[in-house]
């Protein structure tokens, strides 16, 4: 399993002068883009996603990595100074975070918001690259009752965390999915949908698509409030780094939150948001004085930080060994692996070790570098807040219009990728979230092809449908996540009144 | 203002007529020559999506009609008319912007798109106006001069 040959190309790869200054670029761009309210991770890699059609598999997923890593952590910085989110996954940073800011400590909640994404990133890193290998090799021996089972869980999971209202996450999920099976049946050349023209031959394109979904979408949101100034002072912007006593006193929650991080990354489907917040409420659960969240203490920002930027080596572990993809920006990162020629799964860890590899040191150099830039760069950074609406939604728009024929060549998919940001924006304005439709679209042709190979394979026999040890060990690990809820509610119930009766 | 019950309502009453017309679209689908009886039909999945998609969608309907709201009681679409305003013109000048790349050509989409969202935003400060232009140039720069794409 293990390939020195492919570890010792990886480093070379690495070390070439172009992939570095491509792994700072994207520190830069990343933390630029994560400082931005609005402008998240999926939306970060999405802007990226052209410019990576001219250049190797390497370099170019490299470039994406530091802006999914660097995103993730620069919407913390928004988070701590202003008491705006610059991305979903600091939304739980704000609470403690902004209050130390008022409170004049704002150097020591970057410092610890930094410390915190940088040890929660490495952790997950490592737990990737021991586990992507594994996994790989189970993987490999799925077939496609297995896939179904996986992809079902994955769009499941995240319709239940995307929402309020579970109906309204299955109706975009099916819309989602629905959208994949326009274009050419491949199993049986019928055209589908296609509706006379030659463009939708090979269906709706995954890169407009999910490009349109998450940024036009998010222009369109951000013209709508385009003229709130937002406030700012610059004073207590100087990071301080937590001394080893504050590291030791917080060894705890940095490790659970890391756990955490990485085990909801690994999920299908969830993201980076819902880990800082499942690790805010658990540090809160844990704590002796509960009431003292909110009011600027480091464990409420050392918690959702570690988390958030733990999930991002998590949601590469289903993205790189099954293709299903563990986050939206995971995947937007789909499409990049697709624009290479590269198809995620486990054949691609026999296939590809030196890529795989790559990207494993990868993820390492860029979470040290990231602390390093991070450290110098934060308050120059900061200024980024005040760029006015005005200015990045028409900049963000031409650059989505560009990128896209740029890659493609053909304003047919300058079309998909209005239509889908239009179709995005409607969604989100009527209160239903866009992850279940980007997930949907990607785990479309896996769960049709799947879905079909199974009821073939069955021949008519449920039982058959259902022989697969592991198929059904997902199904139960899904029927868990549904029921864990009602369950525990139950429980709790019962023994509230227990302890009442008497 | 639009309430979220309305929007929501008229929403799934669209989605459950696109789906009935997706699903008769779909009966007409045949596949090619010796592939024909191979597996199941090509219209199996799309059409269980749809039936699952429209059974959700009535679900939704029903929620909003019955409860009239789904967490989301007493709020509207738009935060205020001059939201409302600016997210719709905003979508307008997108659509004029593409429509405009193609009968005009890149530049002069590149050229009104910036200008078009600003006043759709109601922006007043001519140095905006300036500084969205001049990103649009080097927008314009990166991709011609740098990455060689040709518009």
């Amino acid at each position: 399993m293990f390939d020195a040959a492919a570890v010792g190309v990886a480093f070379a790869n690495l070390l070439d002068p172009f992939t570095m200054i491509l792994l700072v670029t994207g520190i830069l761009l990343g933390l630029v883009i994560g400082i931005l309210p609005g402008l998240g991770p999926p939306i970060a890699i999405a802007l990226a996603l052209p410019f990576t059609f001219y250049m190797e598999a390497v370099p170019s997923l490299i470039l994406l990595l530091a802006i999914y890593n660097a995103a993730i952590y620069g919407g913390s910085i928004s988070a701590i100074a202003v008491g705006i989110p610059g991305t979903g996954a600091a939304i739980a940073t704000v609470m403690d975070g902004h209050a130390m800011y008022k409170q004049g400590r704002g150097g020591e909640a970057l410092g610890l918001s930094l410390t915190g994404s940088i040890i929660g990133g490495l952790v997950s890193v490592l737990c990737l690259t021991f586990i992507a290998p594994v996994l790989a090799q189970v993987a490999i021996k799925f077939g496609p009752r297995e896939f179904l089972a996986i992809s079902i869980f994955g769009l499941v999971v995240v319709v239940r965390v995307a929402g309020a209202n579970l109906f309204k996450g299955l109706l975009v999920g099916g819309l989602g999915i629905f959208l994949t099976t326009w274009g050419l049946d491949e199993l049986n050349g019928a055209e589908r949908y296609t509706f006379g023209t030659y463009h939708l031959y090979e269906g709706i394109p995954l890169v407009p698509f999910l490009v349109g979904i998450f940024a036009v979408s998010e222009v369109l949101i951000g013209a709508e409030k385009a003229l709130k100034r937002i406030e700012f002072d610059k004073t207590s912007l100087t990071v301080k780094i937590p001394g080893l006593k504050t590291l030791s006193r917080l060894k705890g929650n940095l490790a659970r939150s890391s756990l955490l991080g990485t085990i909801i990354g690994i999920i299908p489907g969830e993201g980076a948001a819902v880990g800082a917040f499942f690790a805010y409420s658990e540090e809160k659960r844990r704590s002796k004085e509960p009431e003292r969240f909110g009011t600027g203490i480091p464990e409420g920002i050392v918690a959702p930080e570690t988390a958030n930027n733990a999930t991002v080596g998590g949601a590469l572990v289903p993205t790189l060994t099954l293709g299903v993809p563990g986050s939206p920006a995971a995947a937007v990162l789909l499409g990049a692996f697709l624009i290479q020629g590269l198809a995620p799964g486990p054949t691609l860890f026999d296939e590809r070790p030196d890529i795989m590899y790559s990207l494993f040191l990868g993820l390492f150099f860029i979470n040290i570098l990231l602390f390093f830039i991070g450290l110098f760069a934060i308050r120059f950074a900061a200024m980024l807040i005040k760029v006015p609406m005005t200015v990045i939604v028409p900049t963000v728009l031409l650059l989505s219009f560009t990128g896209i024929y740029a890659v493609s060549n053909s304003l047919f998919n300058v079309g998909v990728l209005l239509a889908a940001g239009v179709l995005g924006y409607v969604v989100r304005k009527l209160g239903y979230s866009i992850a279940p439709l980007s997930i949907g679209f990607v785990l479309g042709p896996i769960l049709e092809n799947s879905l079909r190979q199974s009821i073939t394979i069955a021949d008519g026999s449920t039982a058959e449908f259902f022989n697969t040890p592991i198929g059904l060990g997902i199904y139960a690990a899904l029927a868990l996540t549904i029921l864990w809820g009602p369950i525990s509610t139950w429980v709790r119930s019962r023994m509230a009144g227990k302890v009442e009766d008497p | 203002m639009l309430t979220q019950r309305v929007a929501n309502m008229v929403f799934t009453v669209l989605v459950i007529i696109a789906c009935g017309y997706f699903a008769v679209v779909a009966q007409g689908f045949e596949a090619a020559g010796l592939l024909a009886s191979s597996g199941l039909p090509s219209r199996f999945f799309p059409q269980l999506l749809l039936g699952f998609t429209a059974l959700c969608a009535a679900v939704v309907l029903y929620v909003y009609a019955v409860k009239g709201e789904a967490g989301d009681e007493g709020q509207t679409v738009f935060a205020s008319s001059a939201e409302a305003r600016r997210g719709l013109l905003a979508l307008g000048a997108a659509v004029v912007s593409y429509i405009v790349w193609q009968n005009f050509g890149y530049i002069a989409m590149a050229l009104t798109s910036g200008p078009l969202l600003c006043l759709a935003m109601g922006v007043r400060n001519p140095a905006v106006y300036g500084v969205v232009l001049a990103l649009a140039a080097s927008v314009y720069l990166v991709f011609t001069q740098l990455l060689g794409t040709q518009f």
